[in-house]
């Protein structure tokens, strides 16, 4: 259809239907010499053909395509870790291509911001192109109608000067550009001689289609600069807040902290939050039980620092927005809560401690307990929290997510945590190297009951267990801007489809004497281009009838002849 | 609310009812390639893309100030009653343009007319895919009814759904375009898609998890549901567009022998290529949409509208496809069998999203709802 770039003083025109046009290259002969300014210029011509726009595109694909094979390190830092430990001769070149974070990675940017410079490179001069030809004039009518992809002909006893005037007003009446002959034009034109050749209407509509493919490329470059103004000044954090606990949202309060370039601590919102009760129901029976059906955590919080506290409640896809920031629940867990009692009989550990669920599904969940002040030595724990327990062949499994039969099982070590030595430890992880290992196999408890450790070191209580769910905290400016853009690109996607350029031509000769007719022949012609929504045919014989009956209202007296459309 | 298992009995059976009729249509269609008669429809077809590339030959042959020869020849030779005469100087170039090129031509011969005329077969298969159709929408409705929420949660809700979209959407062209022909090839991928749904990833009617419960999924999935559906009609016309196209290449090279009895009954091969053409332009702001949707989705759900999660990136690759098949058209030596490459290409992205993305690379979209 058409290049853009091709000289194009009219948009119909056929030498701009065709393809690229083969352009003078550095090794074309006859350039002459071809210095730095013509190779630019070659350069940008071509990163503005068609051609490498749809190479780029292609690109764009293909490059995407190891993101989502690939564990990505912003996504997934876990699985990156592991794919190094399961490729360990691999891995490092992958990383170096960066293929673990393609998304960030210079050679994936460098595709889109090629294809972007080429957007704007084949969109901007489209724009002045568009602005030029809504001020220019449809073509004259072509001299046989009836050649047109859809042709009419009828004949009127109108004189041909009339009818061409009842044509064109019909034709302005629908919001067509018209064009009418000058003085003389038309036989000097085309040639034509002989009498009443000089009446006809060009009439030309729908010029929104190129604004619509306008809106739409320059819209994508919008949403470019829109996820562009997210990353810079946006933010993502995290925090896992337990049943009752409140937290302030600062940084040291957080587990995670992702800002962007141009963010920092001081820029977070300034709220503070308690979770006050959160619940998970279960679907309980059939194919889907075990399967989620509803949760609901209900907060308190304050949007500014002393400011009046208000409830609100968080659900999966229902976030809470607090002070310019989004809330979100996006992950649960079980807390069991434990009570330790040293050798010297005092409570040195008396809290609910997150555990994680593992990939075992029913929320079979795994965690340690860190007892640094306990005495003689410090005391640790790892442990598994089963929320329904059922013995399966002697191994204690989970065989439901909701906690009916909440059992603990744990490992006792005793000795020193290491916590004083060596890099921040994960509160998820027990350091055992400095330890001893108290019991020979895991002890499971159930709520209440408690495990004396050997050798008189203490007991430690499991006194019941509370929910802990997951929050994300983000903040990014580009949203709107983005939804905005996108909506935009719909638009004109939609306008660039649905709109047809499109013309229509009338003719109206005196009849040739003697062909057993007296009056006019009129002949209406039309055209679309690109008429990727397809009315164009109903729209022209609609048209087409209006014509003809406008001709037959204005014509004095005699009925007027059939008409016969051609191509039927 | 819990599942009402009667409705989702009856759901099962119509959907066995819907292969049954849908697989007798497909036999009816074939019977119409290999039985039916020539028809007036085509021959009405014939001359009015003789006329339509007439038009288009006229204005490539006639530059402005060279009288165009080639317009007349063509007239002389292709459509003598729509030629106004011999010798006449070609259309003046700044009226013709690409008039046949983005527009479909259609036949003038009303729908009901054009059925009967079309012979026995023809008639018979409409009707039975007509009457498969209704059957097919029964089922999904009464599976939404039985679950009380949009029948497209999981995989094999939405093999179902879309099928049901290619097949209403397929009945439209084949009736707007008289098309019959390629009625065997559409519906027999249809038979196929859906009978591999029932057989291999059947799941009875359940809940959602809550991740899944919101109106957001409700729009973006239906507008991906009809985008999939959409595209899985013009797959079949691009696959067929190749074949027709391999086929005329070869009798150019003198490597077959011309007149292949499937191939010189199908619509020409610009028709299709136009016809696919149109099917993806319908089918791509539905998907431009449903990517939108989903971003507002994922961003109320996960608090990002994008993160290059597995499903979001094949969303992305494949709407990217598509808009390189639409700029294929547009560019020299890319457009006709290249182009339609790049569009098959984009839907074979689009089922390996659905396919092997959302049941085996883990992502926050695992919901198929499919075990293992
Ligand atoms: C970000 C990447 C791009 C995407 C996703 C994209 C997408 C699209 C789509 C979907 C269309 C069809 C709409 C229509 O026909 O009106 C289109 C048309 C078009 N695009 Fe792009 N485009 C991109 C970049 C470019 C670039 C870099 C150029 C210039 C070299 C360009 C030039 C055009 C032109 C000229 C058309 C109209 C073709 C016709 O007349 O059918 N696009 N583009």
């Amino acid at each position: 259809m058409t290049d853009v770039r091709a000289p194009e003083s009219d948009p119909f025109d056929p030498a701009a239907e065709r393809d690229d046009p083969p352009r003078p290259g550095p090794g074309s002969p006859g350039g002459g010499a071809f210095g730095l300014a013509d190779w630019l210029k070659w350069a940008w011509r071509q990163l503005t053909s068609m051609r490498i726009a749809l190479i780029l595109l292609f690109l764009l694909a293909v490059g995407t395509v190891p993101g989502s094979i690939l564990p990505q390190q912003g996504a997934d830092p876990a699985a990156v870790q592991q794919y190094y430990v399961s490729h360990p001769g691999l891995a490092p070149w992958l990383n170096r291509l960066g293929l673990f974070n393609v998304f960030a990675a210079p050679w994936f940017a460098a595709i889109y911001l090629l294809l972007f410079a080429s957007l704007i490179g084949c969109v901007v001069p489209r724009t002045f192109r568009l602005a030029g030809s809504t001020r220019s004039l449809p073509p004259r009518a072509p001299r046989n109608l009836s050649r047109l992809p859809r042709s009419a002909e009828y004949v009127t006893t109108l004189p041909p000067a009339a009818a061409a005037a009842v044509a064109a007003k019909v034709l302005s009446g629908h919001g067509f550009r018209l064009r009418r002959p000058a003085a003389g034009e038309d036989a000097g034109a085309t040639g034509e001689t002989g009498p009443g050749n000089g009446h006809w209407v060009s009439a030309e509509k729908g010029y929104l289609r190129e604004a619509g493919n306008l809106l739409f490329h320059l819209a994508l470059l919008g949403l470019l600069v829109s996820v562009a103004l997210g990353g810079l000044f946006g933010y993502k954090a995290d925090r896992l807040l337990v049943q009752g606990q409140t937290f302030a949202d600062t940084t040291s309060a957080l587990d995670e902290f992702h800002p962007g370039r141009f963010v920092t601590g001081a820029d977070l919102a300034r709220f503070t939050m308690t979770l006050n009760q959160f619940t998970a129901s279960y679907i309980s029976t059939g194919q889907q039980r075990g399967q989620p059906s509803a949760f609901d955590a209900r907060v308190t919080y304050t949007e500014q620092p002393g400011g009046p506290a208000r409830t609100g409640h968080l659900a999966v896809n229902r976030p809470l927005s607090v002070d310019g920031a989004k809330v979100y629940l996006i992950g649960h867990g079980y807390a069991p809560v434990f009570k330790v009692t040293d050798a010297r009989g005092q409570v040195v550990y008396d809290q609910a401690t997150p555990f994680v669920a593992g990939a075992t599904g029913n929320f079979l969940s795994e965690g340690v307990v860190k007892v640094p002040d306990a005495q003689p030595d410090q005391l640790g724990f790892t442990g598994v929290f089963v929320p329904t327990a059922a013995n399966v062949g002697g191994t204690l499994e989970s065989v439901f997510p909701a906690a009916d039969n909440p059992v603990v099982s744990l490992i006792g070590y005793a000795g020193n945590l290491g916590e004083n030595a060596g890099p921040a430890q994960s509160v998820y992880e027990l350091d055992t190297a400095g330890m001893k290992r108290l019991t020979a196999s895991p002890q499971a408890l159930a709520p209440g009951q408690s495990l004396k450790l050997p050798g008189d070191r203490g007991t430690i209580t499991f006194t019941g267990y509370v929910p802990w769910v997951s929050l994300a905290i983000t903040h990014d400016p580009g949203q709107l801007p983005a939804l905005i853009c996108g909506m935009a690109a719909l638009g004109g996607l939609l306008l660039s489809f649905m709109v047809r350029r499109r013309r229509v031509f009338v003719r109206a000769r005196a009849s040739q004497p003697g062909a057993g007719e007296n009056g006019t022949t009129v002949q209406v012609g039309g055209l679309a281009r690109t008429d990727a929504s397809g009315s164009f045919e109903a729209e022209f014989a609609a048209l087409a009838a209006e014509l003809k009956s406008a001709h037959e209202q204005a014509a004095p007296g005699e009925p007027a002849v059939s008409p016969q459309p051609e191509g039927e | 609310m819990p599942v009402n298992v009667a409705l989702g009995h009856l759901s099962n059976a119509f959907m066995i009812a819907t292969l049954i009729i849908y697989s007798l249509s497909v036999f009816a269609f074939a019977g119409d390639f290999a039985f039916g008669r020539p028809r007036r429809a085509a021959a009405v077809r014939g001359q009015q893309e003789a006329r339509d590339r007439e038009a288009a030959l006229a204005t490539v042959g006639a530059a402005p100030g060279i009288p165009g020869t080639s317009g007349s020849a063509a007239a002389g030779t292709a459509a003598p009653e729509a030629s106004g005469g011999p010798g006449d100087p070609g259309v003046p170039a700044a009226s013709g343009g690409g008039g046949a090129a983005g527009s479909m031509p259609e036949p003038a011969v009303p729908a009901f007319r054009a059925i009967r005329a079309a012979g026995r077969w023809v008639i018979a298969a409409v009707l039975l895919s007509s009457l498969g159709a209704a059957a097919h929408t029964t089922t999904v409705i009464t599976r939404g009814l039985a679950v009380h929420r949009a029948p497209w949660g999981n995989m094999y809700e939405f093999v179902t759904a879309l099928t049901c979209v290619a097949v209403l959407f397929f009945l439209y062209v084949l009736i707007r375009y008289q098309v019959w022909t390629l009625g065997v090839f559409v519906m027999g991928s249809i038979v196929v898609a859906l009978g591999l749904a029932e057989t291999l990833i059947y799941t009875a009617p359940g809940d959602l998890v809550p991740a899944l419960q919101s109106y957001w999924l409700d729009i973006h999935v239906t507008a991906m549901t009809l985008a999939t559906g959409i595209f899985f009609v013009a797959a079949v016309l691009g696959a067929v567009y190749l074949w027709t196209d391999r086929y005329t290449r070869r009798v150019a090279a003198g490597q077959a022998t011309p007149g292949h009895g499937i191939i010189r009954r199908l619509p020409s091969i610009e028709q299709i290529d136009r016809l696919t053409y149109r099917t993806v332009v319908f089918g791509f702001p539905v998907w431009t949409f449903g990517v939108i949707a989903g971003g507002i989705w994922a961003d109320q759900a996960w608090g990002r509208y994008w993160g290059w999660d597995p499903v979001e990136t094949w969303a992305f690759i494949t709407w990217v496809l598509y808009a390189a098949f639409l700029h294929a058209r547009a560019t020299a030596g890319w457009r006709g069998r290249r182009a339609h490459y790049v569009q098959l290409l984009g839907f074979t992205s689009l089922i390996f999203n659905v396919m092997v993305v959302q049941v085996f690379i883990a992502g926050l979209h695992s919901y198929s709802g499919v075990a293992g």
